[in-house]
């Protein structure tokens, strides 16, 4: 299985990449005007107290020595504390990761479910009805922004129609996954238009491929040829496209906790930024960088099970 | 006579287009019997492929339809059999292979389940069963290891294995027709001979009929018991394969066997020899010629020596022509040549001045060589017409004045023989052979000392072919143009050049001139390369040295 071999020696190019978002995201953190000291304490500290903060927090040190500290404590499992909610921002991060991964990954999994079955009703009816109508709604879908479909759809599921929760997060698994139906739902509608259209134009051309005639001349059946044939060929330019969006989807999901007060990643970082709570920006921003880069290494890994010529 | 197992009587195909209908297959008639081999010639654009596809209802657009005549297979009939029987026929009873094994094959999913495939649906066998039955089809199509091989993907074999997976795909199903359209078209000429001998040992062992679809009559007249020529969607000729090449009725079809680039079996009138000034500068000197490429990935590293050794000299009015099978590395060599590829160690010198001593010598030998392409109509910018197209290479040569552009434009197409009305048209609205010209007139406009024509024929009909050919004999004599001609076709380099250089593997095996490779190869390989041409007398059999298709005679070892 030597196609295979790149998933051990491929993470040992991550560790530059990381480094470089750590840079990035500590400079630009530091870029935003404010300080947090003065956030944290109001507008009536008294500049001893303003002091005793930043030097608390460490901030009175030049950058470099700042960044030092960062990966020192990286190194030691840490991303140091945070200014507002007084606690270590990975153990503030762990009790906030929950809500955001399933989000994304109930929005994949929907946005596939969603996406395939209408890509294929597409493609097979080429240029008639079904098709048009198609690409009449996916336009639309991915002409509304996600936050006036997410409005959209609070008020017809839970205002008129009363059967979705409005917003929040709850504490058993049930409640959990209805307080999702909609954000998800909300996040793949467009996810899903995007996927479709590529998913479309993929497996038309795969309908009027050589392997297509070839299948056909052997007596195979349109549904075979379609289903064995032409739709596994379509999925690998699929899947990569689908990988650079989750890592879209990630930050995106910033608008949508929002929208449905989701206690996420998301929300997190949007207080965090008002607050100038430096160690959860950068902490955020790392953890969401992380997840962008290891779902391209996925994407990889179900490339390369998919398309028997890739070597990586 | 037999009885005929198909039988097409007047069979009309039209295109619905927006200009109203247009017939594309004019009342075809012909009829094939069992274990018969039927040989359909035509140029591209005949309706030789249209005529298959017809037969089995698979028409490639939803504009074309069948608007008359009939098919009967057995007696019944199929142009208006429910689509449910026709899934039968189709793999059942008539089964396909086509040209591009390598596009025609499903990448993605093992040959070996592309042949179960077939047998599952067609004769509803469980999956054991049916594995077992296409290991047994992938060992009679001449796979070595089939029950390892049968887990490989496409990718992973020859071009001539490819074809002969597909082969394997088509008789998963047991059909009585195999219809196979140009399926050696895309293979080297050993190949080829392999992939026929094994066309015609299964036909043997199974009784199957064949209606076999090339543009080379050599083929035809090698392996086809009867000849049927298309013309312009109608079928001009039919009969008995040594009666029609005897005695040809139709004009096209003299045409065809006149412009057919067969080996002439005794030494041709020695070619004009250009006296060669004593001391000469030879135009390309290639000395140890290395072109190494890199391979594998970060970890593991490999290197493939396209170009291993090679020590060429090639003389003012020269025409060199380099054959070999692909892979051999000959356009890797004349790619080194004009210095797009870059060299792993020895020299090359152009005029005398080495390529690699700065960018001044590789802007001299840019503006002094010119290149033919392969593909002639890619090759063309689509947005420019050709009177454009020149000009902007005469600007950018800055040889001649811009006032005299016009003229000279009009003398190149009067050159290559497309007339001044040529210059305004487009890529779009010309055929091939037009594009070639033009194609040709462009590398002229550089007024170039070496021209280099990569495969420039192997894209063209046969009798284009033969015209292109003619063009450029010509114009070897009356411009002295040096020319480095690459091909695989044998009797186009035989017919066209004066020395022949044979690569293999990176490798000069055979150098010399033409009539004298040609007639007394020293080389085995050569000698090998000469023995698969198909010839277009059948009395010269290419399969009678039977040493059975075996796929290991991939190209022979020394």
């Amino acid at each position: 299985m030597h196609r295979y071999k790149f998933v051990l020696y491929r993470p040992l190019q991550f560790l530059p990449v990381l480094f470089g978002i750590s840079v990035i995201t500590f400079i630009l953190v530091r870029l935003i005007p404010g300080d947090p000291a003065r956030v944290l304490l109001g507008t009536r500290a008294t500049p001893e107290a303003i002091a005793r903060i930043r030097a608390q927090y460490g901030l009175d040190e030049s950058m470099l020595a700042q960044y030092f500290y960062f990966l020192r404590n990286l190194a030691d499992g840490e991303m140091g504390r945070s200014i507002l909610y007084k606690i270590d921002v990975l153990k503030l991060i762990a009790t906030r990761i929950e809500p955001t991964l399933t989000l994304v990954l109930c929005s994949v999994v929907l946005s596939v479910l969603i996406a395939v079955p209408v890509a294929a009703i597409a493609a097979r009816n080429q240029g008639r009805l079904a098709d048009q109508v198609i690409r009449i709604v996916s336009t639309f879908g991915i002409g509304f922004p996600p936050f006036w479909l997410g409005l959209m759809l609070i008020i017809l599921f839970s205002v008129e129609l009363a059967i979705l929760p409005v917003s929040g997060y709850g504490n058993t698994l049930s409640e959990k996954l209805a307080h999702l139906v909609l954000p998800s739902l909300t996040v793949s509608l467009s996810l899903s238009t995007v996927l479709a259209r590529s998913l479309r134009a993929a497996m038309v051309e795969g309908l009027r491929s050589d392997v297509a005639t070839a299948a056909r001349a052997r007596g195979m059946p349109e549904s075979i040829v379609f289903w064995r044939h032409v739709l596994p060929n379509s999925l690998v330019p699929t899947v990569n496209l689908l990988a650079v969006n989750i890592g879209w989807l990630i930050g995106g999901t910033v608008v949508v906790e929002t929208v449905f007060a989701l206690p996420g990643m998301g929300q997190l970082l949007v207080r965090a930024i008002f607050s100038r709570d430096y160690m959860v920006v950068q902490g955020v921003a790392m953890v969401f960088a992380c997840a962008t880069v290891l779902i391209n290494f996925l994407a990889d890994i179900v490339t390369v099970a998919l398309d028997p010529r890739v070597k990586l | 006579m037999i009885a005929a197992l198909l039988k097409v009587t007047d069979l009309t195909v039209v295109h619905d287009g927006d200009g109203g209908e247009r017939t594309l297959l004019d009342a075809v008639s012909l009829d094939l019997a069992p274990g018969e081999v039927l040989g359909l010639v035509g140029e591209s654009g005949s309706g030789k492929s249209l005529l298959c596809r017809s037969l089995v209802r698979l028409l490639p657009s939803s504009r074309l339809r069948i608007s008359g005549g009939s098919i009967t297979l057995s007696g019944r009939e199929l142009t208006t059999a429910p689509e449910a029987e026709m899934l039968a026929v189709r793999g059942g009873e008539i089964g396909m292979i086509f040209q591009n094994p390598s596009s025609h094959l499903d990448p993605v999913m093992r040959i070996g389940d592309q042949i179960t495939e077939g047998i599952r649906f067609h004769q509803r066998l469980d999956a054991k069963a049916a594995r077992a039955a296409a290991v047994d089809i992938l060992a009679q199509v001449g796979f070595p290891d089939p029950a390892r091989q049968y887990d490989s993907y496409p990718h992973e074999f020859s071009g001539g294995m490819r074809q002969r997976a597909m082969i394997g795909a088509a008789l998963s199903s047991n059909p009585r027709i195999l219809i196979a359209d140009e399926p050696t078209t895309a293979l080297d000429v050993t190949i080829q001979a392999q992939i026929l001998r094994l066309l015609m040992d299964i036909r043997a062992r199974r009784g199957l009929s064949v209606i076999l679809v090339t543009h080379d009559l050599g083929i035809v007249a090698q392996v086809c018991d009867r000849i049927a020529v298309m013309w312009q969607g109608r079928l001009v000729e039919i009969g008995e394969k040594r009666g029609l090449l005897a005695a040809p009725a139709h004009a096209y079809t003299r045409s065809l066997i006149a412009s057919h680039p067969s080996l002439p079996e005794e030494d041709m009138p020695a070619k004009a020899e250009k006296l060669r000034a004593p001391g000469a500068v030879p135009v390309v000197d290639i000395e140890k010629l290395h072109v190494r490429f890199a391979t594998g990935g970060l970890f593991r590293r490999g290197a493939v020596d396209a170009v291993n050794g090679v020590t060429l000299r090639v003389m003012p009015g020269e025409t060199v022509g380099i054959v070999g099978e692909s892979g051999s590395g000959k356009s890797t060599l004349a790619r080194a040549v004009l210095g797009l590829t870059p060299v792993s160690s020895g020299t090359i010198r152009f005029d005398g001045a080495d390529i690699a001593s700065g960018r001044a010598v590789l802007g001299m030998l840019r503006r002094q060589t010119a290149m033919v392409f392969q593909d002639p109509y890619n090759a063309l910018n689509p947005h420019l017409t050709v009177g454009k197209m020149l000009a902007e290479v005469l600007r950018v040569q800055g040889k001649i004045e811009t006032a005299q552009i016009p003229a000279r434009c009009g003398e190149l197409l009067d050159l290559v023989g497309l007339g001044r009305a040529f210059l305004d048209r487009k890529p779009r609205s010309m055929s091939g052979g037009q594009c070639q010209r033009a194609g040709i007139a462009r590398a002229l406009a550089v007024d170039p000392k070496l021209i280099i024509a990569d495969e420039c024929v192997a894209a063209l009909d046969v009798t284009i072919q033969a015209q292109i050919v003619e063009l450029f004999r010509e114009l070897v004599e009356r411009m002295s143009l040096t020319l480095l001609f690459i091909a695989h076709d044998l009797a186009i380099v035989r017919n066209l050049c004066q020395r022949v250089v044979v690569m293999h593997r990176g490798v000069v095996v055979e150098e010399g001139r033409s009539e004298e490779v040609f007639s007394r190869p020293k080389h085995a390989y050569t000698a090998a390369l000469i023995a698969a041409v198909p010839h277009i007398d059948p009395d010269k059999p290419l399969l009678a040295p039977s040493k059975m298709a075996t796929p290991q005679a991939d190209g022979v070892a020394n």
